[in-house]
């Protein structure tokens, strides 16, 4: 099953093509990371599926909808400029954005405290919104977006500006609600983030897809032929083995990039024997390599 | 709908529940109470004795001189508070050229208040009466007019004389008869009306238009400190997750027109309260109310329209207020003229702003107010009129939010902001 699914959509502002022939599906169930550098058209791609704004071009669905008739009241959406009614209570503003997404009220009594009590914002239910720290407002903002159980959240840069202890405490939310069967859409351009959390990646970059698919398909396509190894011996007679391009020393251990035509095991098996391998590492590449790596690439044709 | 309403609702709570609000419900008439207060305690009254201002005239008639000293002794036997002093009178053969401009002089050292020149031909032909005074300042106003009247009798009487006819007969002849104006109410009532209650009958339509411009304008400002402060904070992004932007704009508009209307409910109340109190009579109020409520609140939705427009593309209130002048000056237009327009409630003038759909509401409360007789066809045409700008306002006004409430930074101008109301 498909949560959203966007088929070639384009937007523009003025001369600056924001989202170009954008295509995307997201599966259900899943919690789905929309990555790229600062102004790649995250924000919004994400506000054209929210319908807060139109796409010049191309088709949007979500939930099975096409998003001008968007079922607002199973979604959650945190847009990454946070704001709240200033001067409201913290309890009342929450209650509040629960009233407009379509929760009952009845039901509110129940979550509003208990979202608040997850977030430890007990005690300051009936302080006004702008006392709280701005940790303790992007947690507020954040029970605002799940305060209607939305089938489909979708957080916007959810991660920025929180301290290690309420990052966990967010991440482990995201991961629950995946848990629960509902879809969690999120973008950022942190990529360990996204390496710890997504199923499935969306690479863009000045409005173009750049890469798509699970972690472990990039993976294998962005698969770099090298290996970390351990060893104690002579570096300069590892250099000269025939599986060996290149040695660069990394810390307390080296990086061997395979000459063409090997692959790790024949590195292994010319090592063994003539130094002490302490450790071997099969080398992948890592989400920010492959981002850096590809967004360089794509700078380097166009400028 | 549902959503519009809890948007209203909320809307209408912390409005309510601001600072500024409070100070308008309740300062506002304390305010006008305070000033009815002291003007009718005081108008008419002098503010205490005085100082003796001081006049010298030069009579180049040579003929007045028994009728000024008269004139004089009767009026500082009636005002002791402000008295007039003659310190000299000049007969013609004395006060020559030279005499007139050393006394001009005194008038300009401060040590002379005033300087009283009577042309030689005063009495029997067209001569002048010149007053000389250091400069013409309103606390003088009361005193020269004082002194114009005074010589004035002064020439008069003399010329009485001058015919053998008896200043005093002609005091005794000219008495007015008293005048009695009864207006007839429904049933055999009658009631009389004294001054003060013409002067009611003109303020009462003023002040209802001023109830629909104070209703109609001070709402439009916390709707666009509203907006402005929703796109400023960016909360916009959170509701418009929730609700369409009509929903929202609609939710608004519903909940500030509900403010606007308690307000003006209290002051109605307020001055009608007032009113019993003082005796006044407020049948023609009841009469007009209902009116009023329908002018009111097509009015304010036409008015909120533009303004949510116009609000949602700018990030404060200010720069939306400098982009809403015209407006504003469209509205201000029947406030400035209201003295025409409640003499000639079926003037030229009154007809046509009648049919400018922002000016309409003020303009035919002022007209319905003024006179019983405006006909229903006119009254049923402007509100058609006024119903249908509405529609048109509202559902561009909607095109406009709907892309104007989320872009920062630079202001679109009016061509563009035409060219969104035309998509789609």
């Amino acid at each position: 099953m498909v949560s959203v699914s966007l088929q070639d959509v384009s937007k523009s502002f003025g001369e600056v093509h924001a989202v170009d022939h954008l295509s995307a599906r997201v599966p259900a169930g899943c919690i789905y990371g929309f990555l790229g550098p600062n102004g790649a058209g995250k924000t919004t791609t994400l506000r054209m599926i929210m319908d807060i704004i139109r796409p010049d071009a191309g088709r949007i669905e979500v939930l099975g909808q096409s998003s001008t008739s968007l079922p607002k009241a199973r979604i959650g959406y945190m847009p990454e400029e946070r704001g709240l009614y200033r001067k409201m209570r913290v309890a009342k503003a929450l209650a509040y954005f629960g009233a407009i997404k379509g929760v009952s009220s009845g039901e509110l009594t129940e979550r509003v405290p208990r979202w608040l009590s997850r977030m430890g914002l007990t005690e300051w239910a009936s302080r006004k919104v702008e006392e709280l720290s701005r940790g303790m407002h992007q947690k507020l903002q954040f029970a605002v977006t799940v305060i209607n159980d939305p089938d489909l959240l979708i957080l916007d840069e959810p991660f920025s500006g929180l301290d290690p202890v309420n990052l966990d405490l967010l991440k482990e939310i995201v991961v629950q609600v995946r848990g629960e069967g509902k879809t969690v859409i999120f973008s950022t351009h942190v990529m360990h983030e996204a390496e710890n959390l997504c199923d499935f990646i969306l690479l863009i970059d000045k409005g173009r897809t750049v890469v798509d698919g699970t972690l472990d398909e990039i993976r294998a396509r962005y698969h770099t032929r090298a290996a970390m190894v351990e060893f104690e011996g002579d570096p300069e007679l590892v250099e000269s083995l025939p599986a060996v391009r290149a040695l660069t020393r990394q810390g307390r251990s080296w990086q061997i990039d395979l000459a063409d035509g090997t692959d790790h095991q024949d590195l292994l098996r010319q090592l063994v024997g003539r130094v002490s391998v302490q450790g071997f590492e099969v080398k992948v590449p890592t989400l920010h390599e492959i981002f850096v790596h590809l967004v360089k690439g794509s700078d380097g044709q166009d400028r | 709908m549902g959503k519009i309403v809890k948007v209203a609702v909320r809307e209408y709570v912390e409005t309510a529940r601001t600072k500024a609000f409070l100070i308008g419900v309740l300062m506002t008439p304390a305010l006008i109470a305070v000033i009815v207060y002291v003007t009718g305690r005081y108008a008419g009254k002098p503010s205490g004795p005085q100082p003796a201002k001081h006049v010298v005239v030069a009579d180049l008639s040579n003929d007045l001189s028994s009728e000024i000293k008269e004139a004089f002794r009767d009026y500082n036997a009636s005002r002791s508070q402000r008295p007039i002093r003659l310190r000299e009178l000049r007969p013609g053969g004395d006060a020559n050229e030279s005499y007139i401009k050393a006394q001009k002089q005194s008038v300009r050292d401060g040590g002379l208040d005033v300087l009283i020149v009577l042309d030689a031909n005063v009495v029997e032909g067209a001569g002048k009466i010149h007053i000389y005074t250091r400069s013409a300042r309103a606390g003088d106003v009361e005193t020269l007019s004082a002194l114009e009247n005074l010589l004035n009798r002064a020439v008069a009487n003399r010329r009485l004389k001058a015919r053998g006819i008896s200043p005093q007969l002609v005091a005794e002849l000219r008495r007015r008869a008293r005048v009695e104006h009864v207006s007839l109410a429904q049933g055999s009532q009658e009631r009389r009306v004294d001054q003060g209650g013409r002067i009611i009958a003109m303020m009462v339509p003023f002040l209802f238009m001023f109830l629909m411009f104070m209703g109609v304008f001070g709402m439009g400002q916390h709707l666009l400190t509203s907006i402005t402060e929703e796109k400023s904070s960016r909360v916009i992004e959170v509701l418009l997750s929730a609700l369409s932007p009509f929903e929202l704009m609609a939710g608004k508009i519903v909940g500030l027109g509900g403010i606007g209307l308690t307000v003006i409910g209290l002051w109605g109340v307020m001055a009608a309260a007032a009113a019993r109190w003082r005796g006044v009579d407020i049948t023609m109020a009841g009469e007009i109310a209902p009116y009023f409520a329908v002018y009111y609140v097509l009015g304010f939705l036409l008015f909120c329209s533009l303004l949510a427009g116009v609000g949602s593309v700018c990030t404060t209130p200010k720069e939306a207020q400098s982009l809403l002048l015209p407006v504003n000056l469209l509205a201000v237009l029947p406030m400035a003229s209201w003295y025409h327009l409640v003499r000639n409630p079926n003037g030229l003038l009154a007809v046509v702003l009648s049919y400018i759909p922002p000016m309409t509401p003020m303009v035919m409360i002022l007209r319905v107010g003024a006179d019983g007789g405006v006909h229903p066809l006119e009254i049923a045409a402007s509100i058609v009129l006024l119903a249908a700008s509405v529609v048109g306002a509202m559902w561009a006004a909607a095109k406009v939010f709907r892309v104007g409430i989320l872009m920062y930074g630079k202001r679109p101008g009016l061509g563009e902001m035409l060219r969104w109301v035309r998509q789609k």
